[in-house]
């Protein structure tokens, strides 16, 4: 209800504003559907969704498994974690444009080309936030699980990964909103589809209503994948705690 | 089976880079079936010496052998449960192989029954000691460590608790070593009895249970106790 309401308010600040602006600047809300409408008929919609969708399945999974990987071993082994550090505060630091560019002048302008671009950028956060987690992992359960003499396969699965949980759930949060950004860069400087090609392409003619179509079903998309798979996972994650928190 | 310990020494670094001898000369030995408790001040270094008897830190001077494969069971200072598991998930994650009837009949031994689908989390201290000693005897241990599993919990429930552990340990022959600073617990569990003195520690005196635990009556506990106290502990 809520939820409604909340996008209702939106839709009627929209509209409002275009009425102010006018329809060069802003065009109202039936101009931008009637555009969605046209666009999706044609299949180019969700072709483009689809296309950057799955760029950004591809370099989100890869930047969070090898991210993870590396921040847990950085924070278990002090040898590792001085050997990474350096590469770790450049790589966070680096501009996304200049990977992006440096990415494609090296490998040319192809499809691993953009992945690898925008898994890179995600990296880094990916590997921090695990360093942490890794470091603040509880010695007592440890112990615990040597005692016991729990396999390393199990300790890991119950003890150790339970605890990375909501560390590796702030990775995946922050990262993924990363990579939305990201993706469409990536995608206007050097992919022939996808949203952010359209978003180009949208800019060079002007053409606002298209402009605000692609911006507005990528984030619907942004908003769905929130909501039906972010969330519940998280809450999942976070049952046995008690209720308050 | 049988569990030889000599230590001689153990030094620990703290933080700000100083020494400390924590260990001076520990020396004994404990059967199957056998209670071991040590019994000393805060701070002897009674933690440190369950840390190095459950392998869990192999730094300090001496020798200890324990019988090869022997599984440990551990009751902890604090349950270190997993908060993430419920209590049932917790006892099995130690114990994978251990058949239904074994794990029921532990189940109401501790009376636990009507927790086993709760969270640590939702436990009280004592309900979440005795999911320890469930999970520690989940494991059918044959060296089983138990440091301070009485404190912190009331007069009758420390007794009913005390009263399942001598349960649970008759039921087998294990190794047991038990830390306690309740003198009366180490009477009533243990059938040797050594004594530790402050830091560093080590064995100042050995005191040899003959009466078995099930068989001490009420009076015998209070004499060995008065002569106990005699001694003046303190002093030796």
């Amino acid at each position: 209800m809520l939820r409604l309401l909340s996008f209702a308010i939106f839709l009627a600040t929209w509209w409002i504003a275009a009425l102010l602006a006018g329809d060069a600047k802003l065009p109202a809300p039936p101009v931008v559907l009637a555009a969605t409408i046209a666009e999706a008929k044609s299949g180019a919609l969700f072709f483009n969704l689809w296309v950057t969708l799955a760029r950004v399945a591809l370099a989100f999974t890869l930047a969070m498994t090898l991210g993870s990987a590396i921040g847990y071993l950085m924070g278990r082994v002090r040898l590792a974690n001085r050997l990474g550090d350096p590469w770790l505060i450049l790589l966070l630091n680096l501009p996304a444009l200049v990977v992006i560019v440096l990415a494609y002048i090296w490998a040319g302008l192809t499809e691993v080309a953009a992945i690898a671009a925008i898994a890179i950028n995600k990296l880094p956060t990916a590997v921090v936030t695990l360093r942490e987690g890794t470091r603040a992992l509880d010695a007592a359960l440890d112990e615990m699980a040597t005692v016991f003499a729990i396999p390393r396969w199990r300790t890991f699965r119950h003890v150790i990964l339970p605890q990375l949980a909501p560390y590796i759930s702030a990775a995946a949060r922050s990262g993924l909103s990363l990579v939305w950004k990201i993706v469409l860069v990536a995608e206007l400087l050097g992919r022939p589809n996808g949203v952010g090609f359209e978003i180009g392409v949208a800019f060079q003619l002007f053409d606002i209503p298209l402009l605000l179509t692609y911006s507005l079903s990528f984030a619907a998309v942004v908003l769905v994948i929130e909501a039906a798979l972010v969330q519940p996972f998280e809450a999942r994650l976070s049952r046995w705690r008690p209720r308050a928190a | 089976m049988q569990l030889e310990v000599d230590i001689t020494g153990k030094t620990f670094e703290n933080a700000a880079g100083e020494r400390h001898d924590v260990l001076a000369g520990i020396n004994f030995t404990l059967g199957a079936g056998e209670v071991g408790v040590l019994f000393g001040p805060s701070g002897c270094g009674k933690s440190t010496l369950l840390k190095i008897l459950a392998g869990l830190d192999h730094d300090y001077q001496g020798h200890i052998s324990r019988p090869a494969g022997a599984r440990i069971g551990m009751v902890f200072q604090e349950p270190r449960l997993l908060p993430w598991r419920s209590v049932e998930d917790n006892i099995r994650l130690a114990a994978p192989l251990i058949d239904e009837t074994k794990l029921s009949a532990l189940l109401t031994t501790l009376e636990l029954n009507a927790h086993c689908s709760h969270f640590p989390g939702e436990l009280s201290l004592g309900l979440a000691r005795r999911v320890a000693l469930a999970r520690a005897f989940a494991v059918e241990p044959d060296f089983l460590i138990l440091d301070e599993p009485l404190a912190s919990l009331d007069d009758a429930l420390a007794a009913r608790l005390r009263d399942q552990i001598t349960t649970l340990v008759g039921s087998r022959p294990v190794m047991t070593l038990l830390v306690t600073h309740n003198l009366d617990d180490a009477i009533r569990l243990g059938d040797r009895l050594f004594f530790l003195s402050p830091r560093p520690a080590r064995i100042v005196h050995v005191e040899t249970l003959r009466t078995p635990r099930a068989d001490r009556s009420e009076a015998e506990v209070d004499g060995i106790k008065a002569d106990l106290l005699r001694l003046d502990l303190a002093k030796l």
